[in-house]
């Protein structure tokens, strides 16, 4: 049964169009991913591609160790040595491209170092080199102060202002630094990946219940012995599979072709090596994780409601554009209306899920029961349940159809 | 081994589909023969768990067919009207994809399914694709699905619409060679596809089984009788506001009439033979059935 139900599906020429399309998203993911790295060369010109990013990586993975104050202290004298130079200083910009380039190996904690002395959620390019060796001594109590600084302009609860404090406080430091430039890459473009995922999926399945009903096939079906049973959970179980399996297959193949090439570099580090202000104290492989499983709850769940739209109203079409609705319309109304309350029922949204790096890079908090937590644990608690929820709801409705 | 329809109704937005039908069906070829909106459709579909009745209840060797569920479904074989299917899927796949939610194990749904093909007369074509079939080849696949699980009950509506002659004569073969050992309801407004192979024929009209009997019993009950009147052709349409006209001829000595009636209705009218097709005209009137059915 399952078979023949999968087989329904893919038997449609559309749909074969469809992984047609979702291999070009996957092309064009990887090859935007790779593109935000390039390595300046000797001669201070651009290099692009694998050999630039194994470059870059190689560079910073020198730098790799424990972020103490000396190997700040470090970083700020290098930087203020390369500033110094004669190549940096020049007018041509040749010559400074040069100098740009002997930074690239401590740019990564120049980076940090330049968050830290920003204004929260302001990135000054240049904070860095205006620093002195003795300021490495506030790399790490800047954060808690800008976060304080932060939160008095904001309307932050007194419970959700210890929260935060309490994660920055929990938050382990020297942090440990490796090169993570390829996972910047990776989250950049998994959020592309993940939407085109959650509709073209979502547009897959949404002919497994109208189809029968559509082609006037219904009739035979539910005349049949496991109609009204079996051959429906084949029908959910094959919408699960062909989720499953592509979303899978597409985000391994994504991993594979943006993180291969340095071999996972900076996976131990923690999260705030590559996201500064971050709350979740969670390192950068926990967070590809968390991003992975969340996509994949993202598309389960909008699946399994473009199957229910299927079912009660037997239009293919509109069930196809479930998605494409609860991709785009979120974003839209964000935009459009600027009320914490909208913010907050917003922050809730399935699509949610499928930006799930930009939302630990965030400071989105809900009050459960008296308890804060961040909007990513309270997704996916929600929308676990309500997936599952979906199940036998999706099972009795169409068990209780009628054919006219 | 016995289907009973107990004071069955649908009712759709206060119009009764059906009206408190009431019969028992055991083994043998039952014709259901109405004029189209009789309600046909609608008391195959309830007989075949797709809609449930508005009131009344229908039972296999006493039980609930509803309360059966997929047990009684296990001996029902279906051909709709509408008979759809996926396009794309050549015949044995279809066949093997109904097999297997017909709950056969894919062994012996694979000798089914070369069974049936062989028997509907389809192995050459078993591996085109059915978009590519013709009226009758899909037809052909439809009894073939529905004789998958070797049912107790067939339940076949309309099944020669769309079908040429030649096909029709041959569906009418095979129905009559698969009625053996089964229950079968065929629905028609078709008097030919039933009359040489039913037991029983059961006659629907606005919802209601008005009536029902062996075609010999639907004959001999006829209250009016059959006769042939020749007429002037100026005066054919005075006969046909007064008479029901079962067949109209054109000879060269003038019009040949076969009409309805208690009393002969022109001096050198002859008495003819009562056919179901009178009794057909009879009882749903001059729009019933096919024209070339009638003729």
């Amino acid at each position: 049964m399952l078979y023949y139900e999968i087989k329904k599906v893919f038997s449609r020429t559309i749909n074969r169009a469809v992984l047609v399309v979702l291999a070009v998203v996957l092309a064009a993911a990887t090859v935007m991913a790779l593109r935000l790295t390039y390595w300046v060369n000797d001669a201070g010109e651009s290099e692009y591609g694998i050999g630039a990013i194994q470059k870059m990586a190689e560079a910073q993975h020198a730098w790799a160790g424990p972020l103490t104050e000396e190997r700040i202290a470090e970083v700020l004298e290098e930087n203020a040595r390369i500033n110094r130079s004669p190549q940096a200083q020049s007018e041509d910009i040749q010559q400074n491209d040069i100098a740009y380039g002997w930074g690239q190996g401590i740019a990564g904690i120049r980076d940090l170092i330049n968050c830290s002395f920003s204004p929260f959620y302001q990135y000054d390019y240049y904070a860095a080199d205006a620093l002195t060796a003795a300021d490495a001594a506030d790399f790490y109590g800047n954060r808690m102060v800008r976060l304080e600084e932060w939160l008095s302009t904001k309307t932050f609860s007194d419970a959700e202002e210890q929260y935060l404090a309490e994660k920055y406080n929990e938050l382990e430091t020297p942090l440990n630094y490796d090169y993570v430039g390829s996972w910047d890459g990776f989250f950049q473009g998994v959020v592309t990946v993940q939407m085109f995922l959650a509709m073209l999926l979502g547009f897959l399945v949404s002919g497994i219940f109208s189809g029968e009903i559509q082609t006037k096939a219904d009739a035979v079906f539910f005349a049949a012995q496991h109609g009204r049973g079996k051959a429906i959970r084949a029908k959910l179980l094959a919408g699960f599979c062909i989720v499953s399996v592509l979303y899978w297959v597409v985000f391994l193949v994504y991993t594979v072709l943006v993180l291969g090439w340095t071999g996972f570099m900076g996976a131990d580090c923690m999260l705030q090596v590559l996201e500064w202000r971050s709350f979740y104290n969670i390192t950068i492989g926990q967070e590809y994780w968390l991003v992975a499983f969340g996509g994949y709850l993202g598309c389960l769940f909008l699946s399994s409601l473009a199957m229910l739209v299927s079912a009660k109203t037997h239009s293919t079409v509109l069930a196809a554009l479930v998605s494409f609705v609860a991709v785009f319309i979120p974003s839209f109304l964000a935009n459009q209306i600027d009320r914490p309350l909208m913010d907050k029922i917003v922050g809730l949204l399935p699509d949610q899920l499928l930006q799930l790096h930009f939302l630990t890079s965030r400071f989105k908090l809900y009050s459960v029961g008296g308890t804060v937590v961040g909007s990513a644990i309270l997704l996916f608690v929600l929308y676990t349940a309500l997936t599952l929820l979906l199940q036998p709801a999706l099972y009795a409705s169409f068990r209780r159809q009628e054919v006219r | 081994m016995e289907l009973t329809l107990a004071q069955v109704s649908k009712t759709f937005e206060q119009n009764a589909a059906v009206d408190a039908v009431s019969y028992t069906m055991r083994n043998g070829v039952y014709g259901l023969l109405g004029v189209n909106g009789a309600g046909k459709t609608t008391l195959m579909r309830m007989i075949c768990t797709l809609m449930k009745p508005t009131s009344g209840v229908i039972t296999w060797n006493g039980r609930d067919i509803w309360k059966l569920d997929a047990e009684y479904r296990r001996v029902l074989g279906y051909l709709p009207q509408e008979f759809g299917f996926y396009p794309d899927f050549t015949a044995e796949e279809y066949l093997l994809y109904i097999a297997s939610i017909k709950g056969l194990r894919p062994a012996a749904a694979r000798q089914r399914v070369d069974e049936l093909l062989h028997t509907v007369g389809m192995e050459r074509v078993r591996k085109k694709k059915m978009k590519k079939f013709s009226g009758g080849m899909k037809r052909r696949i439809g009894i073939a699905q529905a004789m998958l699980n070797d049912p107790e009950i067939l339940v076949l509506d309309e099944p020669t619409v769309g079908l040429d002659p030649n096909e029709r004569i041959r569906f009418r073969n095979l129905i009559s060679e698969l009625s053996s050992r089964r229950l079968v309801l065929l629905s028609t407004h078709i008097v030919s596809d039933v009359e040489s192979i039913a037991n029983d024929i059961l006659l629907m009209k606005d919802g209601r089984i008005v009536r029902s009997g062996t075609p010999r019993q639907l004959v001999a009950g006829m209250p009016v009788r059959v006769w042939r009147c020749r007429v002037p052709k100026q005066e054919e349409a005075a006969y046909a506001k007064r008479y029901r006209i079962a067949n109209i001829k054109m000879t060269a000595a003038g019009t040949e009439l076969r009409i309805l009636s208690e009393q002969p209705p022109c001096a050198q009218a002859v008495q003819e033979d009562v056919t179901l097709e009178d009794v057909f005209l009879y009882h749903f009137g001059e729009t019933g059935g096919e024209r070339n059915a009638v003729l």
